[in-house]
């Protein structure tokens, strides 16, 4: 069974109207990643608070359709800041947080902390005081703090926003070796030109529905590129008025150069 | 404890404190300190806004000991605050301000005499000024304390409810709605 | 001092004011105020006895000027004692120390949280309050004007600090949860105090002290 499955979800914020999730169906199965696309909005951000059971319990609202999750998940929210637990005052103990809120024996706390920050390059930090932090090394303790609660479905919202480009490189490095050991991983992203060597699968969605899911060739097809969600080969390839089907990648450029 | 309310009693009491930046800058003798404890209790209820008044308290007592045995004022402003908002008094300004009011005499009232027993009304400044002026008017001492405290707490529980009730109008339904009382406070309910 | 159970200095800093008070002034309060003063020696003449008098002294001076030499003597000792004890306090608890006592000791994480997050987030909202007024003042706020001019502006500069702090609240409520913070769950102590039996019997004798001069007080 998948680690994670939504069926014909629909979802609505408290007091509100329109749906922020219309019939959305999704099944991540372990060790794939997959990348959600979609303009601010879309709804992106609440199908991750949904798969990882903080709507409608915390948020309110309500929900139906199925939600089916066989582990334990972890969210990594968009604003660093706030995610900080205020509650410790060195980086190690905020990584520590979720594990010792778990309630396990300090040495295993003491395994999965110092695993947490080498992934995470962050080793060098850990007597700093968090809020002395830049926004990049919050965003990437955060992180930490998550998988140090070694979740079986990652869920990233937004992760690569704070970090400079290197930083965004060895996140998605990190992604994929995550993957690797078997995790399920799904990633709102804005970052399109990283997806296609990330993801296994894309999800289009818009308005609160799936518009389309497929393969990362997804982000250079002709509609998709219109609504301005292609990677920046396939829109520079499409602005220059040459030929679909355009190109995904650099790489796949260059070959069709030649 | 609901998770969402225990995140809100450290930000409640942080504003609180924070806003006395904002009454400096416009030169007001206002405290604004119990701003956190009423808008705790308006979104969440008196037991809530208790333990924002008692933390509030404790922080302040951080920077100034003696203000300790006024947590007592802390928690009659939360249980005033919650019979208020239970009766929908923040709906708005014609009834808040009045609410205010009242609130800002049972303040006196009440930390008077621990102004005086405790500390003989020199607890601030301000307090004792008002205190030696009271005496210069011929006041007894006890009435003059009362003076010196009165004259701050009145127009400052006053704008307190004021600010929350355009805090509480000036919140997003969706927001709102996600706080248990908040909507009846504003008499939305 | 530093490195005693956390409880044990609460316990002193707690105790020494309400000697103060209940014990007959103006010795002693005379002898609570020695015993703060000293402490507050021990921790640092310049870190933390400077401060303790420059903070004491006010309060002397509005008692002269309000009340006999009797009464200024008496409440002026309580005050010191309460205000040395306070400053001392802050000086040598360590915030940390005192959250792991408190779950250390199977104190309910929530507690501990509040307090502990209560201290970080004053320092944040203190520097946004700050940064919202340096932002209103290049649009013109100023310290002159009516009553009612004034009352607009200091509005102008709450509301955007209460409102952003209030969907802080739903953001932070996100976050803990995913990070398992749960009322009435056991959490592991990452870096308990050590507390000797010999701390603990002190902090008994210290509360037995307190309650024969409640009660001699009171008979």
């Amino acid at each position: 069974m998948n680690p994670l499955t939504l069926e014909g979800v629909e979802f609505h914020y408290p007091a509100t109207e329109a749906p922020a999730l219309r019939d959305v169906s999704l099944a991540v199965a372990a060790g794939e990643i997959v990348a959600l696309v979609g303009k601010v909005g879309a709804g992106a951000s609440t199908l991750l608070l949904v798969a990882a059971d903080l709507a409608p319990r915390i948020t309110g609202g309500r929900l139906t359709g199925t939600v089916r999750r066989r582990a334990r998940s972890g969210i990594v929210l968009p604003t660093p800041w706030t995610q900080l637990s205020g509650m410790a005052f060195t980086v190690w103990d905020e990584v520590a947080f979720g594990p010792a809120n778990l309630g396990w024996p300090g040495r295993e706390i003491a395994r999965h902390v110092e695993r947490a920050l080498e992934r995470l390059e962050i080793a060098a930090l850990a007597e700093r005081d968090p809020v002395t932090l830049s926004g990049g090394e919050v965003q990437r303790v955060i992180l930490a703090g998550i998988l140090a609660m070694d979740p079986d479905v990652v869920l990233l919202d937004e992760p690569t926003a704070e970090l400079d480009p290197a930083g965004a490189r060895a996140l998605w490095r990190l992604v994929r070796v995550l993957a690797g050991e078997g995790k399920a991983i799904v990633v709102a992203t804005s970052d399109l030109d990283a997806v296609p060597a990330v993801a296994d699968r894309v999800a289009w969605l818009e308005q609160g529905a799936v518009r389309a899911m497929g393969a990362p060739d997804l982000l250079a097809e002709e509609a998709t590129c219109e609504a301005g969600l292609g990677t920046t080969v396939a829109g520079v390839w499409r602005a220059a008025g040459l030929a679909a089907p355009y190109p995904l990648t650099v790489a796949d450029a260059i070959q069709r150069w030649r | 404890m609901p998770v969402r309310l225990l995140a809100l009693i450290p930000v409640a009491v942080a504003i609180s404190l924070a806003l006395s930046a904002a009454v400096e800058a416009v030169a007001l003798p206002l405290f604004l300190d119990t701003t956190g404890t009423i808008l705790a209790t308006a979104l969440a209820g008196p037991s809530v806004g208790v333990a924002v008044g008692v933390l509030t308290s404790a922080v302040n007592t951080l920077r100034n000991p003696t203000f300790w045995p006024f947590v007592v004022i802390q928690i009659i402003v939360a249980l005033y605050a919650g019979l208020a908002a239970r009766a929908g008094l923040f709906r708005g300004l014609r009834t808040a301000v009045p609410a205010g009011l009242g609130l800002g005499v049972i303040a006196s009232l009440t930390s008077t005499p621990i102004s005086y027993f405790l500390f003989g009304c020199t607890t601030t400044g301000g307090i004792a000024l008002t205190t030696a002026l009271g005496r210069a008017l011929g006041l007894p001492p006890l009435g003059a304390c009362f003076f010196g405290s009165f004259v701050s707490d009145f127009g400052d529980k006053a704008v307190t409810f004021a600010l929350v009730t355009s805090v509480l109008h000036a919140l997003p339904r969706r927001t709102a709605a996600r706080f248990p009382l908040a909507l009846r406070a504003i008499g939305a309910a | 001092m530093r490195t005693r159970h956390p409880f044990t200095l609460l316990t002193l800093a707690a105790a020494l004011p309400t000697l103060a008070w209940l014990l007959p002034a103006p010795a002693g309060a005379l002898g609570t105020a020695a015993v703060a003063f000293g402490l507050a020696t021990a921790a640092g003449v310049r870190r933390v006895l400077v401060p303790a008098v420059v903070t004491a002294a006010p309060f002397w001076l509005f008692l002269f000027v309000l009340h006999d030499l009797p009464t200024t003597l008496a409440i002026g000792l309580r005050i010191t004692t309460m205000v040395a004890g306070f400053v001392w306090l802050a000086a040598v608890l360590a915030p940390d120390r005192l959250v792991e006592a408190m779950v250390a000791r199977g104190w309910s994480v929530t507690v501990a949280y509040v307090f502990a997050a209560t201290l970080s987030a004053v320092p944040l909202f203190r520097a946004r309050a700050r940064r919202i007024v340096e932002a209103q003042r290049c649009r013109g706020l100023s310290p002159r004007g009516s009553v009612a001019k004034r009352l607009r502006a200091l509005r102008a500069l709450a509301l955007p600090l209460l409102l952003s702090a209030l969907h802080e609240v739903d953001e932070r409520a996100l976050a803990l949860e995913t990070r398992g913070l749960r009322s009435g769950a056991r959490r592991t102590p990452l870096a308990p105090p050590p507390d000797p039996a010999l701390e603990r019997a002190a902090r008994w004798a210290l509360l037995l002290v307190c309650i024969a001069a409640l009660v001699g007080r009171l008979v």
